[in-house]
């Protein structure tokens, strides 16, 4: 049976007036504005949070130039951003670290230095230049350049449970992707359910089932809405991208390009597990007073997802996050999370899209069949079980 | 001669145009909705549907479009059963009226029309022809909500013709229309009809049935009782007469052998003659009583014989 006596297949047609319409409608516009508004916020306070690393400028002054080489290898040992400059003169050295120009002058000689600072030293600078100071009196004492490096040698540290890679600020910007894939899911599923209904309350579903079959109207919708939905987030993630290079927080994993093509990925399963889903219920009722109720259930599931995901972020590698993340119904957000906030093994990821793909394709089955029993049945809502045996 | 059988709906002669609904039967649970449907429409012709609430049109309309599925008995377009290629060029209006309320008038028709198979440039032309048939040319870019019901009316039967269908169903059409439309929409089903369609309506307005339709089916419990055309109809009704008689007493009329009281307004009474009886008998009744001012035969209307086939239906 095909869709096409010369004119497109019904399937576009139903989705491009989807599309059409949603992006003339003032909350698609008023939405995307908000939402990339709040992640432009969420980024720019994330890279305050994350604290200046502006490097701690050190000047070295007369005899402690001779410090300079160990002190920079030692900084960088202790993981200490530092400059090194020469301070000819000890007075306006004084002065720049008055004025705030210089954070450090040392003064002195190789074995006996002094650190100038205005109010506090970061202590692994301190610690650098102590080291420093200490190779240079080792030396003195007569010590070969072999016999200080062993001496010097920093205790290896051994961790028997490794941190998590991804930092403090790696977790909040985690949850903020999570909340607005949540957010995304909960508008998007909606959108379906209304739209289902305005079919009904309009009576429109008449006209239309006497020239569509009700499981392509039903898919031209879905698509619809779900590339109204993407193109929405691919705006929202494309403005985090230019946010996360202006700001220079590109250094937290949850805002790379790898993680949010994650996010889009588990938007589109999410929103084709909920959609079809809040399609289903939605076929149920005639008018939108009667809608929340109808998706109740669903959004059960859903509101247990977002507080999962709150369970998930202290410790995504536990049981709890792990199981969630791979039933269905949670999936797309306590896994996009435990994924932008620790190393999720592969065969994780992939079973939860498995899982989730088997269930969009039961749910589909069971949307199409629901929908096609109960879309003609206006009035009184249609019992599940009717509209399930038809 | 050469068969035009193998060409297709499109190709195929208005005159073989024949919606063919038969023996349909569709039930819900208990309720027996349809009991053995049968009735032809021919092109050309506009065939009125006319029966009680619940009597079955509305489900054997929609049983036609593939809406519902009936339970037994097929519906046949031009010879064919009807497939879903052929069902998308039935020009249909449900009984529950329905268009998208935000959605421009032109872009709704035009996306109708492509729904149907048109193509996206037939579909905007046919669209703004329709508009400017029905005079709605400066509301195309409108949405539906802010027209006023007449107007939404006019859009619906657009939305039933933008597509250059095959046939029309129409579901009571003329339900809630002004004069003017009602005048329109007559003017616009004589004219499909007269262009080779086969145009099925249903109506419960028997005046403008009577009035518009080559030939009509009662329909009563879920089949058809009576149809043809109203000529056709008439022939199987009862003779009525009319009979004007000033000096007759209060009572008169009541047990006339061979001719039955059924109406008075004052001394004019309105009699049915039995079947095969004659009618002279009340008319010498009628002098009996003194003058008679006028004694004439009336023609049964629709709504008279509709009455009757029913109460026939149910003895």
């Amino acid at each position: 049976m095909s869709d096409k006596t010369g004119g497109r297949p019904i399937i576009f047609l139903v989705a491009r007036r989807e599309i059409r319409m949603r992006l003339r409608s003032r909350v698609f516009i008023g939405g995307t504005i908000v939402m990339t508004a709040l992640v432009v916020v969420g980024i720019v306070a994330a890279s305050l949070l994350a604290g200046k690393t502006t490097p701690v400028r050190v000047g070295f002054s007369g005899g402690s130039q001779g410090l300079v080489s160990s002190f920079t290898a030692s900084a960088a040992a202790l993981d200490a951003n530092v400059t090194v400059s020469d301070i000819a003169d000890v007075t306006a050295g004084e002065a720049q670290v008055t004025a705030g120009t210089l954070d450090v002058l040392v003064i002195g000689s190789v074995t006996a230095p002094t650190a100038v600072v205005k109010a506090a030293i970061p202590s692994n600078v301190e610690s650098a230049l102590s080291l420093a100071a200490l190779a240079a009196r080792l030396a003195d004492a007569g010590l070969s350049p072999s016999a200080i490096a062993s001496a010097m040698g920093l205790v290896p540290v051994q961790l028997l449970q490794p941190p998590n890679p991804k930092n403090t600020q790696n977790v909040f910007a985690s949850l903020v992707l999570g909340i607005l894939l949540w957010i995304a899911l909960g508008q998007y599923g909606n959108m379906v359910a209304q739209g289902v209904v305005e079919e009904k309350a309009t009576r429109i579903m008449e006209v239309m089932l006497a020239t569509v079959p009700p499981t392509r109207l039903l898919a031209g919708k879905v698509i619809g809405i779900g590339l109204v939905g993407l193109l929405q987030l691919t705006i929202v993630g494309a403005a985090a991208l230019v946010a996360v290079n202006v700001t220079n927080v590109a250094a937290i994993p949850a805002l790379g390009v790898a993680s949010i093509l994650g996010d889009i990925l588990w938007f589109l399963l999410g929103f084709l597990f909920y959609a079809t889903a809040y399609a289903a219920v939605a076929s149920l009722v005639s008018r939108q007073e009667e809608l929340q109720g109808a998706v109740a259930p669903i959004s059960v599931f859903q509101i247990a997802g977002y507080l999962l995901m709150y369970a998930a972020l202290p410790n995504p590698t536990g049981t709890l996050a792990t199981v969630a993340s791979l039933f269905p119904p949670f999936a797309p957000i306590v896994m996009a999370v435990r994924m932008a906030s620790s190393d999720v093994p592969p065969w994780q990821v992939g079973l939860a899209v498995a899982f989730i793909v088997a269930s969009i394709a039961g749910l589909t089955w069971l949307a199409g069949r629901m929908y096609a029993n109960a879309a003609l049945r206006i009035g009184a809502r249609v019992r599940f079980m009717d509209a399930f045996r038809g | 001669m050469l068969s035009a059988r193998s060409v297709g709906l499109s190709g195929t002669m208005a005159a073989d145009r024949v919606l063919e609904i038969d023996r349909v039967s569709k039930r819900y649970g208990d309720v027996v909705a349809l009991d053995g449907m049968s009735l032809e429409v021919p092109s050309g012709e506009v065939f009125g549907f006319v029966g009680r609430n619940g009597a079955g049109k509305t489900t054997t309309m929609r049983i036609v479009l593939g809406v519902l599925d009936a339970d037994e008995g097929e519906v046949r377009f031009a010879g064919t059963p009807l497939t879903f290629q052929a069902r998308r060029r039935i020009g249909y209006m449900p009984e529950e009226r329905g268009l998208y309320p935000k959605m421009r008038l032109a872009e709704q028709l035009a996306y109708l029309g492509e729904l149907h198979g048109m193509r996206a440039a037939a579909a905007g032309a046919a669209a703004r022809t329709w508009l400017e048939r029905f005079g709605l040319t400066d509301r195309a870019n409108d949405d539906v909500q802010s027209l006023s019901m007449g107007n939404q009316q006019r859009v619906q039967l657009a939305a039933a013709l933008v597509f250059d269908p095959l046939m029309l169903v129409l579901d009571e059409p003329f339900a809630g229309l002004d004069p003017v439309a009602v005048d329109l929409m007559s003017a616009v089903l004589r004219e499909q009809a007269d262009a080779g369609l086969p145009v099925i309506f249903s109506s419960h307005e028997l005046e403008l049935v009577e009035r518009i339709c080559d030939r009509i089916a009662i329909v009563n419990r879920g089949k058809v009782v009576a149809h043809g055309s109203v000529a056709e109809l008439r022939m199987g009704a009862a003779e009525r007469r009319f009979v004007d008689a000033p000096n007759a007493a209060a009572g008169w009329g009541e047990g006339i052998p061979s001719a039955t009281l059924v109406s008075r307004n004052g001394s004019g009474l309105l009699f049915e003659i039995d079947p095969g009886a004659d009618d002279q008998a009340l008319l010498q009744a009628a002098l009996a009583t003194g003058p008679v001012r006028e004694f004439h035969r009336v023609e049964p209307s629709l709504g008279d014989i509709f009455r009757t086939v029913l109460q026939e239906d149910a003895a």
